[in-house]
């Protein structure tokens, strides 16, 4: 206990068989104060959130709601172990993107026909896939973009490692395959249970990230055409992205959806709005380059699951259109060089330098400062943060066209698992090189085929490459499946039996979160 | 006047100490949390009885 990184056994706070830890960490106290200051601006936020009407109906009709009594406790996970600039680096991230869902959630339930249900407001809403860039709803500014299955089922995983398992066996007492991704199985899950709000003048889906999605995008869509009356467009993307071949028809697929968006709700494209989130946009991406820029010395800062959620968050879900991130993104890099300067470290020792590759156990993302607290593995940088650096158009509107296909094309995780072996598989050892790693961590997703194909292919080239290579399987969104312990246990068993090291934090080895959030 | 001052500032004062020292309690000792966590199951049982048309 205490305001040096690693003075505290973190695995002490873990309660056997418990939900909730047994006290949150002491940092000595202007750390202690400053994490204090933001957990009463979480609980501020919650507050807020529950003196709207609309908001209390929705969490006596949502199941899914439930999940968000754990917000604190996930910000609390994720910064576990951090003092000083990274504190408030990761504080940075969290506030703004608890903000961000908050408002999300608002939106949709004052719209939405079970709560609020204010027709007009909802005349203004597009539904959106969750793993979508809503890159297009730039050039609609009176118009917004909403994924309904981001609280529902994506953030919800984040809150407790068990929120969407209801809707898993939903969809599976309905003939869904039992062997497919659980996300998008939760997401059809969530339109049978009857478990979405129901509001937008349309829906835009895209065939995101593998089959198992356009499973489930059928699944919903039928729901929302058929019974709501809520037109659908699927965004079919090309899968080998990288090609040129393709890329007349991924700008017309974008020409496609603008036309779809602007015949279901009258509005017309705004140039001038687009090219004003181009250029926040093209900020945002040059700040995130700089992060990744430090990440290749010896002194990272921003690092880990913290940089792969507020990434997520601010390439595919704010893609520019909101000021608030753009300023975030600017305190985090002064914050970092600060740190940077004065080579600060995140943890006390660092013993490998990892890149996370591959698609993350969603029900288990404080996995990455698990790695750095207990083994002294640098998570630098994860495939879901490795997305397009390349600068958008600012004022050409024939290029932009090209530039938000690109951008359609290479949405978080699509633009590995789509696009064939050279971007999943040899661009890895491309990363190891410029982030001067010595380990991959490497996700098995154990219900995503696209990954698991290649599993051989990774071990014969990282024997190659001479990088250690360590398996974390998982299912992703079902912990029942494989618990949290058992990916622990993976890295554990490497480390001892194969590296024989010892534990940074030897409390944390062997803890027992089976029925933690 | 002078009086009036400082009697509210105390008053603020002694607000603002007792809402730190139980504010900070409730976060140190995770009290927010553990509430939570006691109440869910009951919440869970409300969502059993809600009404949906479960369907394709």
């Amino acid at each position: 206990m205490g305001k040096k990184i690693g003075s505290e056994r973190l695995g002490d706070l873990y309660q056997p068989g418990k939900k909730v830890r047994k006290r949150r960490e002491w940092r000595g106290v202007k750390d202690t104060l400053y994490d204090y200051s933001r957990w009463l601006h979480t609980m501020g936020i919650l507050g807020k959130f529950m003196l709207n009407k609309n908001n209390v109906k929705a969490f006596f009709r949502y199941r899914w709601m439930l999940n968000f009594l754990a917000v604190p406790m996930m910000v609390d996970r994720h910064t576990a172990g951090l003092r000083g600039n990274h504190l408030r680096i990761a504080h940075t991230e969290y506030d703004l993107v608890v903000e961000d869902v908050a408002k999300l959630m608002a939106n949709m339930f004052r719209a939405d026909k079970n709560t609020g249900n204010d027709r007009e407001f909802s005349k203004k809403l597009v539904i959106l896939d969750e793993n979508e860039m809503s890159h297009l709803l730039c050039g609609f500014p009176n118009l917004i973009g909403v994924g309904r299955e981001i609280p529902a089922v994506y953030v919800s995983v984040l809150l407790q490692q068990d929120a969407v398992c209801h809707y898993i066996d939903v969809a599976q007492e309905y003939g869904l395959s039992g062997d497919v991704c659980p996300m998008p199985e939760a997401e059809a899950g969530v339109s049978i249970d009857d478990d979405y709000p129901i509001f937008g003048a349309c829906a835009l889906q895209c065939n995101t990230t593998c089959d198992g999605s356009l499973m489930g995008n059928g699944v919903i869509a039928r729901r929302l055409e058929k019974e709501h009356g809520i037109p659908c467009f699927q965004l079919a993307a090309p899968i080998r992205h990288t090609e040129d071949g393709v890329q007349e028809y991924a700008a017309q697929e974008i020409r496609n959806a603008i036309k779809f968006i602007e015949d279901c709700t009258g509005e017309k494209w705004d140039w001038d709005a687009y090219f004003e989130c181009a250029k926040r946009f093209n900020a945002e991406t040059r700040e995130r380059m700089e992060w990744l820029q430090m990440s290749t010395t010896e002194y990272p800062q921003v690092i880990g699951a913290n940089l792969a959620l507020y990434t997520e968050t601010v390439y595919m879900a704010i893609g520019g259109k909101v000021p608030a991130f753009l300023k975030a993104d600017k305190k985090i890099t002064k914050l970092a060089m600060d740190s940077f300067r004065k080579k600060e470290m995140i943890v006390p020792e660092y013993r490998h330098r990892a890149i996370i590759w591959g698609v993350q156990a969603q029900y288990y993302t404080d996995f990455l400062p698990w790695l750095q607290n207990c083994w002294g593995i640098l998570p630098l940088v994860d495939m879901l943060s490795m997305v397009s650096t390349r600068m958008i158009s600012e004022d050409d509107p024939k290029q932009a066209i090209y530039d938000m296909a690109h951008l359609y094309e290479n949405m978080i995780m699509r633009n590995r698992t789509h696009g064939g072996y050279k971007v999943l598989l040899n661009d890895l050892w491309g990363f190891c090189q410029q982030f001067h790693a010595d380990m991959v961590i490497l996700w098995e997703h154990m219900s995503c085929k696209a990954l698991d194909g290649m599993h051989g292919l990774f071990e014969e080239q990282a024997r190659e490459h001479g990088i250690r290579l360590i398996w974390a399987v998982h299912d992703l969104m079902d912990p029942r499946v494989v618990p949290r312990a058992s990916l622990r246990q993976d890295v554990n068993r490497y480390m001892r039996s194969v590296l024989r090291e010892e534990p940074l934090d030897p409390s944390l080895e062997e803890i027992d979160d089976a029925d933690s959030w | 006047m002078k009086k009036r001052v400082v009697k509210i500032v105390k008053i603020i004062s002694i607000i603002a100490a007792v809402f730190f020292v139980i504010s900070f309690t409730v976060y140190f000792f995770n009290l927010d949390m553990k509430l939570t966590a006691a109440i869910e199951p009951y919440l869970e049982k409300w969502h059993d009885k809600v009404k949906r048309e479960r369907k394709l």
